[in-house]
């Protein structure tokens, strides 16, 4: 069993009445990079404020490397490098260098070499005022401010977000050299799924604040299926099943059916309920990531 | 370019990863005793998780088609030739691609054989 | 994995180092601006003691300005600064009381810098113009009968006295300036929304008081006017911490001939205004500490 870095218990958090989380239990194992996603206002903020210390639970709790983040606020953002989805420009008067000497001053892990290098490789004016950044800039020096320090957990949400095409390449082509550098677990809050699919290696699905699903990449290639159904005169199909997506041919004779479940077991289920199974296709990432996110229940 | 992914192939990265390293040697690109890119430098370069980069290095060293040289990095093993095995695995991996592709067209095996000689003609001309 | 020791906590005097760092560079405008204005000002005194007016006195206990600058500081410290929800700061790896404390320590600092060079600026004002640096002077003592309603004074009422000034009252700039200061860094650190607070404490004192004056017949209005004045000009009042009551107990008289001179209701005195400052920094600190409890991470 793989250590978590990450681990929530019954997580519960709601404002004025809107439930943001409801009793998530989340599972990251360390050294991953664990994609959450979901729609805006699922929950994904709110996980990681919690992490930060910076919003207290309802109820449940959640604990950073063995450490409960409510009791241990400091130490676990010591160990943490958290870009948040709004650029806040805080000191708008500081230039960029300024306000990367002020991160340093908190953090006996930085390492100003490597600042520098991603300073450079992200293409950003070291001598401009922070309040005078590009939205894309800004949130590219925060991402400098969470990587520098070397953090053995890197919270991000929404990074790719406002980046063109180019500048997310280069995003994810630094997430890809900081992690063969230092031994990271990265956790990812995006709806965007497949910009961050070639990094992803678990991935969990939240919808209006509840945990649908969350497993490995290699299980979720396992568990999601398209199937291709012959189906007979006044069908009915087998109960249990999660099905994510239907498509019926007008004649009701033929289907096209996405469900998650072992292969063999569904397949098994659906023949003896009298369909034909022609094919269980396989689906991309992408695909399968967003019929998790409609499954009903949670796994 | 040593590897490059499709990304509308449904298969897990570090299978394709493997593959291209397979076609690389089979098709002489990578010769026996040539160093495999650094996992850095190709995740770097995929902008992929270099744990996928590992997996596939390290299956590929349980097959005994790349071996790892201490403090070094990963080569490709000695015992590979141009015309060995990995030539005939390659070439099942495409038939049984291309199978389960003409399946779904409704095509026989026959069909295929027949569509695949007219095709080859046709590109002789 | 464990916490690593790598990932360790900065240590508290860094912390206030840093934050002295961000405070003093945050008002450099403000403080450039003070110092033209000192500039116009010495002079103008000077010009004016060139024409033959007399010297200019060192009373810096006299001075309401420290007080202000002690009450308008939090502003300054606290101005880009999310001071509830998940601002910038809240992100770094401090417990969140001791690095709002930090920060209202790094105020106070370049508080105290900031008055000590008024008071310096005073004393070379009066240096340069010959004014009186002792405080001993001459002064006009009013008799106990004294009634400020009636319009003119009977001079032969009046004592003349010498008055040797306790050396130690120099020191209320400072500690005005501090009471003042511990006084709003509470009110800023407690509410969301201060100002509204001020407006609207500051709005209900003068009604109070004014009606007060005006139902003195009636007990709750006189008594709450009665009550307000006392706070501000009792013996262990506002003006006690301010100026040692120098403020309300000097008073310009009108004599029955029409001359108006300055004269004194009465004299300060120093253990009064200790025990005043002693009141009022401690009604701060229980403030303050209240406010902090706002902030604290465990709970």
């Amino acid at each position: 069993m793989t250590a978590l870095a990450v681990q929530t218990t019954n997580l519960s958090k709601s404002y004025d009445n809107q439930s943001a989380l409801d009793r998530v239990d989340l599972r990251v194992p360390e050294g991953s990079v664990y994609v959450m996603v979901g729609a805006n206002g699922a929950g994904k903020s709110t996980t990681f404020k919690i992490l930060m210390n910076l919003e207290r639970p309802d109820s449940g709790n959640a604990s950073v490397f063995g450490l409960d983040t409510g009791a241990n606020g400091p130490e676990v953002r010591a160990h943490i490098g958290y870009v948040p989805e709004h650029y806040d420009a805080g000191y708008r008067w500081m230039t960029s260098a300024r306000l990367l000497q002020h991160a340093e001053a908190f953090y006996p892990s930085w390492d100003s070499a490597y600042a520098d290098r991603l300073v450079k490789s992200l293409d950003i004016r070291m001598d401009r005022k922070t309040g005078g950044l590009s939205k894309g800039e800004g949130r590219r020096l925060q991402l400098v401010m969470a990587m520098s320090h070397r953090p053995p957990l890197l919270l991000l949400d929404e990074p790719t977000e406002g980046l063109d095409p180019v500048a997310r390449r280069q995003l994810l082509t630094l997430i890809a050299e900081h992690l063969a550098d230092s031994p990271t677990t990265i956790v990812i809050a995006t709806h965007h799924i497949h910009e961050v699919e070639s990094l992803a290696d678990h991935i969990a699905a939240l919808n209006g604040g509840r945990l649908v699903a969350q497993m490995s990449r290699d299980e979720l290639q396992k568990n999601v299926r398209r199937y291709e159904l012959e189906l007979p005169e006044n069908w009915k199909a087998p109960a249990g099943l999660v099905a994510t997506q239907t498509r019926t041919s007008p004649d009701g004779r033929d289907a096209q059916w996405t469900i998650i479940g072992d292969e063999r077991d569904v397949a098994e289920r659906l023949t003896s309920s009298g369909a034909n199974v022609r094919e269980a296709q396989p689906l991309a990432f992408e695909e399968a990531a967003l019929a998790l996110l409609s499954g009903e229940r949670a796994q | 370019m040593l590897v490059t992914l499709d990304n509308r192939d449904l298969r897990p990265l570090y299978l394709q990863i493997m593959d291209e390293i397979r076609r690389a040697i089979v098709v002489g690109k990578l010769k026996p005793e040539d160093p495999l890119p650094s996992v850095r430098d190709l995740a770097s370069e995929l902008a992929i998780n270099p744990r996928t980069v590992s997996q596939a290095y390290q299956e590929l060293e349980r097959e005994e088609v790349v071996y790892v040289k201490r403090g070094q990095g990963t080569f490709v093993s000695p015992t590979m030739k141009k015309n060995s095995r990995e030539r005939q695995n390659l070439a099942r991996a495409l038939a049984k691609r291309t199978l389960i592709e003409a399946r779904r067209s409704g095509l026989d095996l026959q069909e295929l054989i027949a569509s695949l000689k007219e095709a080859a003609a046709e590109e002789r001309q | 994995m464990t916490t690593t020791p790598l990932h360790h906590l900065p240590r508290l005097s860094q912390v206030v180092r840093e934050q002295l760092r961000v405070t003093a560079l945050s008002i450099r405008l403000p403080a450039i601006a003070l110092a033209a204005i000192a500039a116009v000002v010495t002079m103008l005194v000077i010009a004016d003691f060139l024409r033959g007016r007399g010297g200019v006195e060192f009373a810096p206990e006299l001075s309401l300005i420290p007080a202000f600058a002690g009450a308008l500081m939090p502003i300054a410290v606290w101005l880009n600064e999310q001071r509830f929800g998940a601002g910038f700061m809240w992100t770094l790896p401090v417990d969140r009381t001791r690095h709002a404390l930090a920060k209202v320590l790094a105020g106070w600092i370049i508080l105290i810098v900031a008055v000590t060079g008024f008071v310096i600026w005073l004393l070379i004002l009066a240096l340069i113009t010959k004014g009186n640096i002792t405080g001993d002077e001459i002064i006009r003592l009013l008799p106990a009968s004294y009634d400020p309603n009636v319009s003119a004074v009977d001079p032969s009422t009046l004592r003349t006295i010498r008055w040797s000034f306790p050396p130690v009252l120099r020191l209320v700039p400072f500690f005005a300036a501090t009471g003042a200061y511990i006084l709003a860094s509470a009110i800023a650190l407690g509410f969301r929304h201060p100002f509204r607070w001020i407006i609207g404490t500051v709005a209900a004192v003068y009604l109070t008081a004014a009606i007060g004056q005006g139902i003195a017949d009636d007990q709750f209005w006189a008594l709450s006017g009665k009550l307000i004045r006392t706070l501000q000009e009792g013996r262990y009042g506002l003006d006690t911490l301010l100026s040692a009551r120098a403020e309300s107990l000097r008073t310009v008289v009108t004599f029955s001939n029409g001359q108006r001179i300055t004269a004194w209701r009465g004299l300060p005195v120093v253990t009064d205004w200790i025990i005043a400052v002693l009141l009022w920094t401690g009604l701060g600190i229980g403030g303050l500490s209240a406010a902090l409890m706002r902030h604290r991470e465990n709970r």
